[in-house]
């Protein structure tokens, strides 16, 4: 299987359509999800968030709308699309190749599950 | 320093990196609810704000990179498909016509086509930069402009076999501004959907003025999509089968009445009415473009030029038909009929081709629009191509119910080819910037307090805040 050269930061996408599979979530919540989820190991900057966002919006993966907070602040809130689903289910694929790919050099099964 | 300034500061080198105008306040809102939220979230840690601020600025990262990155994200995507049709569709034009000029002595058409496809494409550029938003910010403005524009060019344009002609063109631009007003109807329940149909009350009269049969159908229809489509959408905020009841039986009811009291009355009109179902009824007199056109297209083939015809004395070939005078006005009015005659139904197949391949890439494109704004304003602009062209077809095919506008951009036709164009502009402006338009909420929220804030429709951002110091 053919690994995507852009695997490393492909896998900020990665994470951030798995993040929107079960719920639609605005940009703040995403962070503190993934940061609770990974345990504190991925603290991904707002910074870079936000124009991944973007751009996966635009190749619609991802689609938005915007639902006015209870202090009237207006939340742009972000919901995976079935292109961004199929395109998860790529990723994932190819993550796993890599992963055992990786693992296999690395010395058999006792890594993966360390 | 202050704190809000802080952030301030922040947002204004992230600003600075953004190049398209129009992206900036809606990613800036973004990123300063971001801010914010991250702000409180320190806050209720147990720092204190001065700490919070600068804690949740750092996160956020250095502001000219994330500036840079979010620029790369937005970018202003033109349409390149659309617009590569619409140049096709415009050299179309500049063929037939070059074509009809040099097979037919008396024919001068190509050079003002030329000259005023030159006008046309500035007028559709400057739509194509102009902000269609417009259309939703100021809908009775528009909406009681075009009505002036068109009561002016009634009265005081000419007319041309008893129709004021000039005036079908502000009238093409109608259900571009009622698209604006029915987007101004949001949540008015029943009672806007009435004043929409009230609103249509003033177009339908003008296209009646004119008169044009062509003009007021093809107001209904687009007009009758648009509120459909709004209804569909809840934008009205009412029961839809209701909403939908009250919209379709009125309509059916003046449509079915005017239709059947035409029919069944006597004189003129009754007869009229027959005989264009059935020209042959008055070969020579109100069936004879019905007649003449169908007698043309009899003798068509599918590929290649139409068998030679006797045509009341006149032998008629391919190659005289437009010097026979047969058909008057074959480079606006029957451009279609003549190009089937002289190369086969072949052409008629491309020229549908061309314009579904447009329509139907359009409607995509206006299925994809998020803000009901864009949706509505591009909706009403594919429907007034799409009736243009389904009403020029029907009346090259001898049916001459409704009289035909313009086959857009190819017919010879200066205004109506400046019109169509400008609709493409503007259409071309919603899909290029419609992914940056937003709905505006009911209640006017956040005000005064920010430094981004909405005013009359607008997202400001005051960055200089006029400190207060009384």
């Amino acid at each position: 299987m053919a690994i995507d050269k852009s695997l490393l930061t492909g896998s900020t996408t990665m994470l951030i359509l798995k993040l929107l599979e079960d719920t639609d979530m605005y940009g703040y919540q995403m962070i503190e999800e993934l940061n609770r989820k990974s345990k504190n190991v991925f603290a991904l900057k707002a910074g870079t968030l936000y124009p991944l966002l973007h751009t996966l919006e635009q190749k619609e993966l991802v689609t938005s709308y915007e639902k006015t907070a209870g202090n009237a602040r207006v939340r742009k809130y972000y919901s995976i699309t079935k292109k961004g689903r199929n395109y998860l289910l790529a990723k994932k694929e190819e993550w796993k190749a890599y992963t055992s790919a990786v693992n296999a050099v690395l010395g058999g099964a006792t890594f993966a599950s360390a | 320093m202050h704190q809000p300034d802080k952030i301030t500061g922040y947002l204004e080198t992230v600003r600075q990196q953004i190049r398209w105008k129009r992206a900036q306040p809606i990613v800036l809102e973004e990123i300063e609810n971001h801010i914010l939220d991250q702000k409180n979230a320190y806050q209720k840690e147990g720092l204190d704000e001065e700490a919070a601020t600068d804690k949740a600025i750092t996160e956020m990262g250095d502001p000219v990179l994330v500036g840079e990155q979010l620029d790369h994200a937005h970018r202003p995507k033109p349409d390149w498909t659309l617009l590569a049709l619409t140049g096709l569709m415009l050299l179309l034009g500049f063929a037939v016509q070059f074509f009809i000029d040099s097979t037919f002595d008396g024919a001068w058409t190509l050079e003002q086509q030329m000259v005023w496809a030159g006008i046309a494409v500035s007028v559709m550029l400057a739509a194509y930069f102009a902000d269609f938003t417009v259309v939703g910010k100021y809908p009775r403005i528009v909406f009681f402009t075009l009505c002036a524009i068109t009561v002016v060019c009634c009265f005081f344009t000419g007319t041309v076999l008893g129709r004021a002609s000039y005036a079908i063109y502000p009238l093409l631009l109608f259900s571009t501004a009622f698209a604006g007003l029915v987007y101004s109807m949001r949540n008015k329940g029943y009672g806007g959907l009435i004043f929409c149909g009230a609103a249509f009350v003033a177009p339908a009269f003008l296209s009646m003025l004119v008169p044009s049969s062509g003009i007021l159908f093809l107001l209904c229809i687009s007009c009758l999509i648009l509120l459909t489509a709004a209804v569909l959408k809840g934008w009205f905020n009412v029961r839809k089968r209701s909403a939908l009841f009250i919209l379709y039986i009125p309509t059916a009811v003046v449509l079915s009445m005017s239709f059947f009291f035409m029919l069944m009355g006597a004189g003129y009109r009754a007869e009229w009415l027959r005989v264009v179902f059935n020209p042959s009824l008055d070969p020579q007199g109100i069936g004879y473009m019905g007649t003449t056109v169908q007698r043309i297209l009899s003798h068509s083939q599918f590929i290649g030029s139409g068998m030679p015809m006797d045509y009341y004395m006149v032998a008629v070939d391919a190659s005289n038909i437009l010097g026979a005078r047969i058909l008057p006005a074959i480079n606006t009015d029957y451009l279609l009929t003549y190009l089937i005659y002289r190369f086969g139904w072949i052409a008629l197949l491309g020229i549908i081709a061309l314009f579904a391949a447009f329509i139907i890439r359009a409607a995509m494109l206006c299925n994809k629009q998020k803000s009901v704004l864009g949706f509505l304003t591009s909706t009403a602009i594919v429907s007034t191509f799409a009736v243009q062209l389904i009403l020029y077809i029907a009346s090259n095919l001898g049916f001459m119910l409704l009289s035909p506008l313009s086959l857009p951009l190819i017919s010879y036709g200066k205004m109506a080819l400046v019109t169509n164009m400008f609709l493409i502009g503007l259409l071309l402006s919603v899909f290029r910037t419609g992914t940056l338009v937003r709905d505006q909420a009911e209640s006017v929220a956040v005000k005064s307090n920010h430094f981004i804030h909405y005013d009359n429709g607008r997202i400001i951002i005051d960055l200089i805040r006029p400190k207060t110091t009384e």
